[in-house]
């Protein structure tokens, strides 16, 4: 008998036991803890303000009963995890930065967030709203701009409420020129990509023996290929050597550049004509042959960074010396911007014969290299100093010639050196500065030559939850963080002022494309509680989160 | 068959294998190292179709065991491949910065141990005089100085307020030079070397200063010294003549190997310096997974060390015949 009840009190005792793991397994945990959360960073290193944001949410979660631990990786690891294994992070620091493309808002509404983008492509969180999808496909089809434009605004109101993202800041874009070189109504700021543009490089007009304009990078030019996308300061050189047939204005907006007229005939027919008497820097006539073959040769397969540029074009027709009718697979808001501005016009007597050739070989046209690259654009190659510097020299037959007689891009690592050098002149213009701003202010304060000029970024920072996982699956969940991101705090203290904070993929810049009725939770952390206990979170006595009950 | 060619063909078959197994495990350490080459790539626009493209063009589509042997086939051949990140040859890549590191390592180098060993002369002879102290002190301290420290604050007082010379890159923003002969004859370069090299030599000099004078120390006690010393030759000449040359052998040994580290660049004061060296593009190669460049950088500076080592061994023969290759056998 007495082996028989303590046989029973044992198995008692098993099931007491076991069965609260198996209860929160199986049925989804109700009333349990918050499962800790990872934050992933840059380290601090590379990415000082990131770092500081992170470390903020971070302390205000656990003020909220979460434990949560900031793990610092290189970008490269980080981007690995993030991009590749996709279900085995929480929430990551992420940034998208300024690029002439971007201003116009599809690449952000549609690339960031649709669902078909969810698997392998850039909506890494995981994002899934058919009601958000139907918006962003509509929007991509509505040539109507005022229409399209409603539809850019429902779209950022979704993905405000939803908490898609939990955004941090704007940063200001921070460029310093010396203005003994420049006049200073030569420089032209451009909506949301600051004085650091194509204007200001063809506009800068010197005013002192220094005719060259040098500015700086902290990264090296991978390669100057029309072909290829590869990094920052490539793309730099690459619009300056290329023409295209438009250009994204300093408002933002696309305007003709290499054509004389862009003229929708309907919602799938565009008319371009294109400028008289351009001429390859060889000397060669530019003409409506190239322009077609530079729309024609991504569709080959040897350029295939550049090939969504192109996808929706059905044909080109050419219909008279200087006239082209671009047909459209269907209708493309964006054709202007991510097509016409995008698409770097190539001379078809020099690539002709090296597609034709790579055709054969495993290879592609982005692993070419020309000695010497050809263009049309407003400055010529002249040399690449590999990790040093480039040199381009200003094409004085060009409809735009520069008013510089070069324009140079050094190499430099040291932010601090970078500062020294824009002091005794070694640069003349600051396009790159990734260390303390108000160094960089107190800098320019001290040295009546030097001239800065700040605005607010098209790119913005922001905490990429994953809706794939627990606890940042749930939107309430969500809501609270971004209300503990307290983002006024984080422009004031953490970019000391240099930033503005974010409620939308859109940045305020564009003006046009900007909702500013936007209502996205902020308040901190009393207000993070409030969110959570309506959604009926509760808290153990030790002050740890618990799941709702439903 | 004669002992020294015994010696030196086993020496060639401890080389090869050697060489191997470092290729190996660079081979395998990038690949296992956490990251991908493609996330260099990673923007909106970025499909899975292009994904698929770059696995296929980097061969990382074949199994692991099938790049391996590629790989290995490669190197045989001379080839080390094509970079990721640049799309060019590994060794277009690594011609186009090695020039650089050369000039730089080399220059600091030889300054270093001209410097070094002459001080270590003069200290050792100094022995237990008040200036012995104070050099000692003075290497220790440049010895330990970190390099970042050192080069900002030849940049800040050089370079930023006396603006004497140039603070980065190899040449001033306008100027190229048509070849390696018109830069290596051109002031400029100079200009631009002068701080870096001043930098490096000034963290390299401690080794061979505090080796010489060691070895100093110990061969002026010898009986050979002290018979010169009493026989009344020149002290110059006891110095150098009787006692330098014999402390010379470990200084020597140190500065070939020296010379094979040194062909790895040197990442901070490529940084500081803004120089368009070897250790500038390692970190970057590295960073960006970008495997041929990182494994073929790795493997030249492997070999020219290996190789240097092997040298110094044949120094040392040469230099003293008293260690000769059959004491070895």
């Amino acid at each position: 008998m007495r082996r028989k009840i303590r046989f029973m009190l044992s198995f008692v005792l098993i099931l007491v036991l076991i069965l609260p793991i198996f209860s929160q397994t199986v049925f989804g945990a109700e009333g349990d803890r918050v499962v800790d959360v990872t934050l992933l960073t840059r380290p601090k290193s590379s990415a000082s303000n990131e770092y500081e944001a992170i470390n903020l949410v971070a302390k205000n979660l656990r003020k909220i009963g979460v434990q949560a631990e900031v793990k610092v990786t290189p970008w490269e690891q980080m981007a690995d995890v993030v991009w590749y294994q996709r279900e085995s992070w929480d929430i990551t620091g992420w940034q998208m930065t300024a690029r002439p493309e971007r201003l116009d808002p599809d690449e952000f509404i549609y690339n960031l967030f649709h669902s078909s983008t969810a698997e392998k492509g850039y909506n890494f969180i995981g994002y899934k709203n058919p009601q958000y999808d139907k918006i962003a496909e509509k929007q991509r089809v509505t040539i109507d701009r005022e229409k399209r434009k409603e539809l850019i605004y429902k779209a950022q109101k979704i993905l405000a409420e939803d908490v898609a993202y939990i955004y941090s800041v704007h940063p200001k874009i921070n460029n310093v020129y010396n203005n003994q070189v420049f006049a200073d109504d030569s420089m032209k700021e451009m909506a949301g990509l600051g004085l650091k543009n194509f204007w200001t490089y063809i506009n800068a007009k010197p005013i002192s023996d220094q005719k060259d304009i040098v500015l700086n990078f902290n990264d090296t030019v991978q390669a100057i290929n029309p072909l290829y996308v590869s990094g920052t300061v490539d793309s730099w050189i690459t619009e300056l050597i290329w023409d295209r047939l438009m250009r994204m204005g300093q408002d933002g907006l696309p305007k003709p550049w290499a054509a004389k007229s862009v003229e929708w005939l309907n919602k799938t027919k565009v008319k371009v004509v294109l400028r008289e008497g351009m001429k390859w820097h060889d000397g060669k006539p530019v003409t409506v042959e190239d322009v077609k073959f530079s729309f024609e040769v991504p569709k080959t397969g040897e350029a295939p960074m550049y090939r969504p540029f192109v996808k929706k074009i059905k044909n080109i027709e050419i219909t008279g010396d200087n006239t082209l009718i671009f047909n459209l697979k269907e209708p493309w808001a964006a054709f202007e911007t991510a097509s016409l501005a995008k698409i770097n016009i190539i001379p078809k007597h020099k690539w002709k014969p090296i597609i034709e050739d790579l055709k054969e070989k495993p290879k592609n046209a982005e692993s070419y290299q020309a000695d010497k690259p050809i263009g049309s654009g407003p400055f010529k190659f002249s040399k690449w100093e590999f990790n040093e510097k480039v040199i381009l020299k200003a094409n004085k037959e060009h409809f735009h010639a520069p008013k510089v007689e070069n324009w140079v891009v050094r190499f430099v690592p040291n932010m601090e050196a970078t500062l020294g050098m824009l002091e005794n002149g070694e640069i003349n213009f600051l396009a790159a500065y990734t260390g303390d701003s108000t160094l960089l202010k107190q800098t320019v304060d001290n040295d009546a030559k030097l001239t800065m000029n700040s605005s607010v970024d098209l790119g913005f920072r922001f905490l990429a939850p994953n809706h794939r996982v627990k606890p940042f699956k749930d939107k309430a969940f969500r809501k609270a963080t971004a209300a503990l991101t307290n983002r006024q705090i984080v422009a004031q203290v953490v970019y000391k002022g240099f930033a503005v904070p974010c409620d939308s993929v859109v940045s305020p810049a564009l003006e046009f494309w900007h909702n500013p009725n936007i209502d996205y939770p902020s308040g901190g952390v009393k207000q993070a509680r409030q969110i959570l206990k309506e959604a009926g979170y509760k808290w153990d006595e030790q002050g740890r989160l618990l799941y709702p009950k439903n | 068959m004669n002992l020294k060619w015994k010696y030196l063909i086993k020496r060639t078959g401890q080389m090869i294998l050697t060489m191997w197994i470092i290729s190996t495990v660079l081979f395998f350490i990038f690949r296992l190292m956490p990251g991908n080459p493609l996330v260099a790539y990673i923007n909106p626009t970025f499909t899975e179709k292009q994904q698929e493209i770059l696995m296929e063009q980097f061969g990382l589509n074949k199994p692991l065991w099938m790049q391996y042997f590629i790989y290995l086939k490669n190197l045989l051949q001379g080839k080390l491949g094509q970079s990721f990140f640049f799309k060019e040859p590994v060794t277009n890549v690594i011609a186009k910065v090695l020039p650089n590191t050369i000039y730089l390592m080399l220059t600091s180098l030889i300054m270093a141990y001209v410097i070094g060993i002459i001080g270590g002369i003069f200290l050792a002879w100094k022995r237990g005089e008040t200036i012995e102290t104070y050099g000692l002190v003075f290497t220790l301290f440049t010895r330990s100085a970190p390099q970042f420290w050192v080069g900002m604050l030849l940049l800040a007082v050089f370079s930023f307020q006396l603006d004497i010379f140039p603070s980065g890159g190899v040449a001033s923003a306008g100027i190229v030079y048509g070849s390696e002969l018109e830069k290596l004859f051109s002031l400029q370069f100079y200009k631009h070397l002068f701080l870096p090299a001043l930098t490096l030599t000034i963290y390299l000099l401690g080794l061979p200063l505090l080796l010489m004078r060691s070895n100093m120390l110990d061969v002026m006690d010898e009986a050979y010294v002290q018979m010169a010393k009493m026989r009344g030759v020149n002290k110059i000449r006891v110095m150098f003549k009787y006692a330098a040359r014999n402390a010379f052998l470990p200084v020597i040994t140190a500065m070939a190997v020296g010379i094979g580290y040194a062909m790895g660049g040197n990442v901070v004061i490529e940084k500081i310096f803004s120089w368009p060296g070897l250790g500038r593009l390692l970190v970057k190669a590295v960073s960006t997974s970008d495997y041929p460049l990182a494994q073929g950088a790795f493997i030249l500076i492997a070999a020219i060390i290996i190789f240097m080592n092997f040298i110094a061994d044949i120094f040392y023969n040469i230099l003293d015949p008293r260690v000769n290759i059959e004491d070895r056998k």
